[in-house]
Order: C-alpha cells, then structure tokens, then sequence
C-alpha cells in the first residue's frame, strides 16, 4: 500500500503534464500506421440513427461525416464538416447550410443535399424512433428542405441552440440511395459514410475495422492506414490491454478508476499519458411508472431517499464523480444548480438516517413485509459492482432485489422495450455540451431514455421554455426551477452521479484530443502516429 | 469410534483427511449464520482493507467482509453441488438402468442421446445453456443437472447390463415379479455402491462447474457470495488487493481436493477389485 500511496503523487504529475502538452502537436504530421483503441461491448446493431449505445457510435464514428462537428483540434469549437458554410436568419429561427461540392461516398456516388434530407427527414419522423438525434431535434425543427443540390435549409419552431445539435456525432448524414436500398443502416455492408474512415469489418464480439478513405473530402486527411476497435468486455480485460501496449488509447466510457490508472502508470508510465477528464455522462436509476411496485410514487421516492449516492462514488468510482446532481456545475457552469444547495436536498443529504427511516416507513406503508423484485443491468463497465452496491442499500429498506443481467445490446433492447421493473444502473451520455441534453434525453415525456415511462406536465413545459429562451440568465434561471422540481419529484431516472475518471493515450499517438461528450473526437480523422 | 472405523481410517488416511475437509465445509454451510461476522452482502466497510485482527480475510471492493463471504459462499456452493448431483446422478442412474434392463431400440436411442450430449464440451455446453436460461441458482442448478444426466446414465447402464442377466434377476422374474418391481428391488440397490461414488465425485465436479460459470459471470447471480464471482472481483484488483481472489481461491480449492480424497477413498472401499477381494 505504500508504494501505491507513493505513486499518487507521480501520478498527480503525469496528468499535469499530459493536460498541459495535449497531443504533441507541435510536430509535423506524418501519414501511416494503424490506431489500435477498444470499444467496451459488442455493438450489434449499427444503425447511427435508431440506436443510443455508445459502443454503437464508436463503431461507426470515422463512417460517417455530419453538416457539423466539433473541431478535432478544439473540441469545444463548431466547425464546419460536410457544410463548408452556414447562416441564421436574424430571428435564429431558420437556418441554411451550403454544402461542399464534390463529396463521394464511399461507394462512388456523389453526396448532395437529397441525402442530407433524406436523414434528417428520417430521424425527425414521428415514428421513427430516434433516441439520441431525432430526440434532440424534434421539439426545434419545423422543416428540411433542399434549396438546390448544394444548399439545405432547416426551419425551427422557435429560436434555440441548434447548432450544438446539428454538430452532435448522432447526427450523421447518411445516403439516401442507401437508405432506399437497405431500409435502415443496421448491418455493416449499410455503412457507406463520407467520413474519412470506410467501414472494412465486423467480426462479432471480437473486432471492428476502419481502412483509410483515400477520396476523403479534406485532402491530406486521414493520416493513419485504418483504425481496430477491439471489443473488449469488462475492466480487467481493458487495463491488461492497456498494460500490454494492445491499445493505443482509452478515451472513452468506461473511464479508468485510480487504481487503475496507478496500475498503468506503474507498468506503462514512460510510454503513456494519463489525464483526469469529465465524461459528460450522468448514472441513472431507473424505476419503472407503470409497473408495480413503482407506480406508486411513494416508492419511488422511497428509493430515491434510500440511495446513497455518496456511498456508491466513493466506492464504485474511488470518488471520482459528482454526487446527487443533474447538472454538473464543471461541465455546464452556473446552468447547474449549486452543488452545496443540492447536498442539502432530501436523498442527497448526509448522514442519511433521517432519508432511510422515511424511505422504510414509505415501502413499509405500501409492502409491511417488504418486496421482492427482479432488477435489470448490463453487465459493462462496473455495472454489476455498483448494482450489487445499490441493492444493499436498498435492502435496508425492505426491497429485496434479485440482479438480472444482460449483455450490453441485449440489455438496451429490453430497456427500450420497457421490459423492466428497476434498471439498477445506467451511465447516459451527453450528446452535446449544452445543459439541455440531459432533459431531453431522460426526463421530458419524450424524450429517448425515458424508458422508466416518466411524464410530468411541468418538466416538458420547462424544458422546453428553458430550450427556446434566448437570454442566458433567464435560461439558467429556468434550469434552476426545473432541477429543483425534478430533484424533489417522484422520478423515473434518479440521477446517482456525473461520473469522471482516468484515461490514457500512448506517447506515439499524436494530435489527439479528449472531446466534452464521450461521442466526439472519435472519428481519428487528424491523429498520427509518431515513428 | 469403533474399532471397524478406526481401521477403516487406518487403512485409508487420506480419505480420512478428506472426510475431515467434508465435515469443515458442511458444517461451515449449515453453520453460516452463526459462524459468519458479518451478511454476505453486507457492504458497510471501507473497501480493499487487508487482513486485520478485525477483518481475518481482509475486505473487498465494496466493503464487504471477505470471510464473511467465504463462509456463506460455503452454503452456495454445497448446495449447488449437492441438489445438482443428486438430481443428476438420480434421474441419468435410474434412465441408464430403465433403459438397460428393458434393452432394444429404445435402449440404443437412449444411449445416442447420451453420446451427443456427452461428446459436447462440458463448459461449453454449461454456457450455453446458462445464457439461454438466465442467470439465476436454479438455473444452474438445472444446466448441471442437464450436465451430469447422461455420465451417470452411461455408468449405471453398464452396471445394470450385468445385474440383468444375474440368476437372482432372472429367478425374480421367473416367479412372476413384474418389471418394475426387479428394477426397484433387485438391480437399483446392486447399483447404490457405484451411485455413491459417483455422487461423491460429481459434487466436487459440480462445485467447480458453478464456480467456473459464475468466474465467467454466467453463474449465480452477481450480489450472491459464490467463489467463483469472487475470484473475479478479485482478478480487478490482483496488485491492490490480493486477498480478495486468495481466500475464495483456497476455499474452492480445499474443497474440491477434499471431496476427491474422500471419493477416491469410498471408491476404493467399494471396489471389490481395488480392495484385493477379487481383483
């Protein structure tokens, strides 16, 4: 133990002097080379419109280009992509993107503004469901249209912030003829991108991979021959990767504990950078509405009382996270309501005798022998470890769970099914860094995680004035009256924690940067590997 | 101890040794809630604290009592290994005998059956069948019940090939006594030797299976103390906390070479051929 304690400090300065020198860029590009990196489930479905899994975007990230992204370089920049240019109307309420001329897809055919309709008019269909970008877009967009081969121009409801949506790695443009030939982009032979990547293959559970667009549209790029994801399952096959020097880079969820990141620096310190980086992620529980035992509210509350969200970061991430709150002051500012405030909340506060004996007394009202009840989680990342946490908090109050658990794709169909009473953990992504994602994706009546069933009047109504509100102060204002109503609501997804954590990249990977979501920055289309 | 016994572990020591472990792991399980400090999935320390007075075992990454596991994992562990067995061993013995007895057609399709299922790798087949039937202790408890079915099948039917053409089979049917009744009384019991041996062996066997899916996470549930779940938890944090894979390591290790000592030892004692009787 001494000797890890020793190594703390080492470590402390490894992460300052791989955040301070980000990527090595001073040096003069080089073209060659495969990216290895891992992705922490099998995909199975890839369809970038229809699915919400992480390890589904990662698959297909480098595919695909979108009218929008966040600047490789500076991640925190909108930047042009498949648009070389655009322009709002004075009152933001329309938008016209011109397209680059002379775009091919993968398969040869030329790109047009057709296809760009064709996807957006895809994810915004009312029956389509599209959990991530169709449920970012469709409370803000009116209408699509193609002006002329090269010009697209998009109608808004309302004045909003739209570009961080359009920019989202969600919202890719697929081929129309593509579209019309498979009638949905599931399956690898579906995956023809303008992106700098073209799909090479699949091999279930085991591998994805990327070869090098040699007509990508930015002459010069990519600069590496192809990228592997291998699909590797589960904490400890991941850091033995990482330990043997198999993958060139964890940047994304699940992030290293510290342990972990010791246990590198320890075996690989001299030819990697570890840094501290926020995920932009939130952990949820989620209970189900319209299933007993949580159509009652009261039981709902009870397990939001019960939970003790301190126990369970300190435990599960080794403290690194952010308990209790649904905005994370470090990622969205004063968007968030003060964490000292929130701390004082009910659920939240410390200790937590007071919190447990209502939350007994409320499953005891209800069940005055307790209940027992099946509990849904994908075993990914640490999800069982924290599942199994979870349970026995809320053992002390008369829920008596049982785990069930799913392999990661298995998992998100049931889930979207509504096939659960409980899901004892889920880690859910932001799509962008606006502090609207996290509404829009969990808890307004539409939106695409709401799988618990959650509808209440007053969330959509605020979520969606706080959208449209143009004045900073006043959005932040709405945003406050909203967490605070949700954090003393009888929820469906009880938020846990944002979660942080510990990542690596090899000293021979050059130009790359951590994104603010775990979607961007994984299309490689500007990293090079030194000699 | 009567002087039969006493000779009995003079001539048999490490069957002695064995039946020792035996008695330490079913009285561990059937004592658990009294022998354990603390609940199996009580979380309620500090995590990855190593042996202490206070902790013998150390804690895990949760904060739970290490032996506290150990002991209640005990119980998992017998229990799975003991229902499976005597569900498997029963039903493949008494389909092996049924079916040797009454020989033909039905006999040899039977025995393809067996040969299917047996030529199947035995880990594999576990896998499979837990992933098509969910997680849960029942279900393993079926998968290796399914396992073990066709081995004691094929062992018991040869036994009872022989017994069938014995004088005292045929003078029992020659007096008219029907099937069912030579089966129940004159060929089962002439097998019970070979059944206890092999329900002494496939216990040990069945253990290690439940441990091996549940390391795979494919066995009991995650929150339930089994060896195996802990040995992966442990496989996480090998260089920060060895204690964790160490204790269930030496647990599921104790009690397999105990249960083989003390299934070689009844083999042994029941096997007129190793005991120079007739050998």
């Amino acid at each position: 133990m001494k000797r890890i304690r020793a190594l703390v400090p080492m470590l402390a300065l490894v992460l300052a002097v791989a955040l301070a020198l980000p990527a090595g860029g001073q040096d003069k590009p080089r073209s060659g080379g495969v990216v290895t990196w891992f992705d922490y489930g099998d995909p199975g479905r890839l369809d970038i419109h229809a699915e919400s899994p992480l390890s589904v975007q990662q698959a297909t990230a480098g595919i695909y280009s979108g009218l929008l992204q966040y600047d490789p370089e500076d991640p925190v920049k909108i930047a042009p992509d498949l648009a070389e240019r655009w322009t709002a109307s004075p009152d933001g309420r329309t938008y016209t993107f011109h397209l680059r001329r002379g775009v091919k897809w993968h398969d040869g055919q030329p790109f047009t503004a057709a296809d760009v309709k064709a996807t957006f008019d895809r994810v915004l269909n009312p029956g389509f469901k599209s959990p991530k970008c169709g449920a970012r877009l469709k409370p803000m967009v009116a209408s699509v249209e193609a002006l002329d081969p090269n010009t697209v121009q998009f109608r808004l409801k309302a004045a909003a912030p739209f570009l961080p949506s359009i920019a989202s790695a969600w919202c890719r443009i697929a081929a129309k003829h593509v579209l019309d030939k498979h009638g949905d982009l599931q399956k690898p032979e579906a995956q023809i991108g303008t992106g700098p990547f073209k799909f090479k293959r699949y091999e279930r559970g085991n591998l994805i991979e990327w070869e090098k667009n040699k007509d990508y549209f930015v002459p010069g790029l990519p600069y590496v021959d192809g990228v592997k994801q291998f699909i590797l399952v589960g904490g400890p096959t991941q850091l033995a990767a990482a330990k043997a020097g198999r993958i060139m880079l964890w940047d994304t969820w699940p992030p290293m504990r510290k342990t972990q990141a010791e246990e590198l620096a320890r075996a690989r310190g001299d030819a990697v950078d570890i840094y501290q980086h926020p995920v932009n992620t939130i952990w949820i529980v989620y209970l189900h509405t319209q299933k007993p035992p949580f159509d009652k509210p009261e039981m709902r509350r009870a397990v939001n009382l019960a939970i003790d969200r301190h126990e369970l970061v300190a435990k599960t991430l080794e403290g690194a996270g952010v308990p209790c709150a649904i905005l994370d002051p470090k990622l969205v500012g004063d968007y968030a309501l003060p964490l000292d405030e929130v701390k004082k909340l009910p659920g939240c506060r410390q200790p937590k005798d007071q919190d447990v004996e209502e939350a007994k007394k409320l499953v005891a009202k209800h069940y005055p022998n307790g209940v027992d009840l099946e509990v849904a989680v994908r075993s990914v990342g640490n999800y069982l470890d924290r599942a199994q946490l979870l349970l026995t908090q809320l053992r002390r109050i008369g829920i008596r769970g049982t785990l069930k658990s799913y392999e990661s794709a298995a998992g998100f169909a049931v889930f979207g099914k509504g096939d659960f009473t409980m899901i004892a953990t889920q880690d859910r992504a932001m799509d962008t860094t606006d502090p609207g994602d996290v509404f829009a994706l969990v808890y307004t009546t539409e939106a695409g995680s709401n799988w618990g069933k959650f509808s209440d009047p007053k969330v959509d109504d605020l979520t969606d004035r706080a959208l449209k509100e143009p004045d900073r102060a006043k959005r932040a204002k709405l945003y406050h009256e909203l967490q605070r109503h949700l954090l003393q609501a009888d929820l469906s997804g009880i938020p846990v924690a944002w979660v942080e954590g510990y990542y690596f990249r090899d000293k021979k990977l050059m130009n790359h940067r951590p994104g603010w979501t775990a979607y961007d920055n994984n299309t490689f289309m500007k990293v090079w590997l030194k000699e | 101890m009567g002087p039969g016994l006493a000779r009995l572990l003079a001539s048999q020591p490490l069957g002695a040794a064995g039946a020792a472990i035996v008695f330490l792991l079913v009285a561990t399980a059937v004592l658990a809630p009294w022998l354990a400090p603390h609940g199996a999935k009580e979380a309620a320390f500090a995590p990855y604290q190593p042996p202490t007075r206070e902790f013998l075992f150390g804690t895990d990454h949760l904060g739970r009592d290490i032996l506290s596991r150990v002991i209640w994992g005990a119980r998992l562990s017998l229990y799975v290994g003991l229902v499976s067995v005597m569900f498997g061993i029963t039903l493949g013995g008494i389909w092996g005998v049924v079916t040797a007895y009454f020989g033909g057609a039905a006999d040899t399709a039977s025995q393809r059956v067996v040969d299917v299922v047996m030529a199947l790798p035995p880990i594999i087949l576990a896998l499979t069948l837990m992933a098509a039937l969910g997680q849960s202790i029942d279900n393993v408890i079926l998968a290796l019940t399914i396992l073990l079915t066709p081995t004691a099948s094929r062992t018991l039917r040869s036994q009872a090939l022989s017994i069938r053409e014995s004088p005292f089979v045929e003078a029992a049917r020659a007096v008219g006594c029907p099937h069912w009744r030579v089966i129940a009384l004159h060929v089962l019991p002439n097998t019970l030797a070979t059944y206890i041996v092999l329900v002494t062996v496939n216990i040990a066997y069945a253990i290690v299976v439940e441990a091996s899916l549940s390391f795979l996470g494919l066995g009991a549930p995650p929150d339930e103390p089994s060896w195996g779940a802990m040995l992966t938890a442990g496989t996480q944090a090998i260089e920060q906390a060895p204690w964790m894979f160490l204790f269930p390591g030496l647990a599921i290790s104790l009690t397999v070479f105990g249960l083989n000592l003390l299934g070689d030892a009844i083999r042994d004692v029941t096997d007129p051929r190793l005991r120079g009787g007739l050998g």
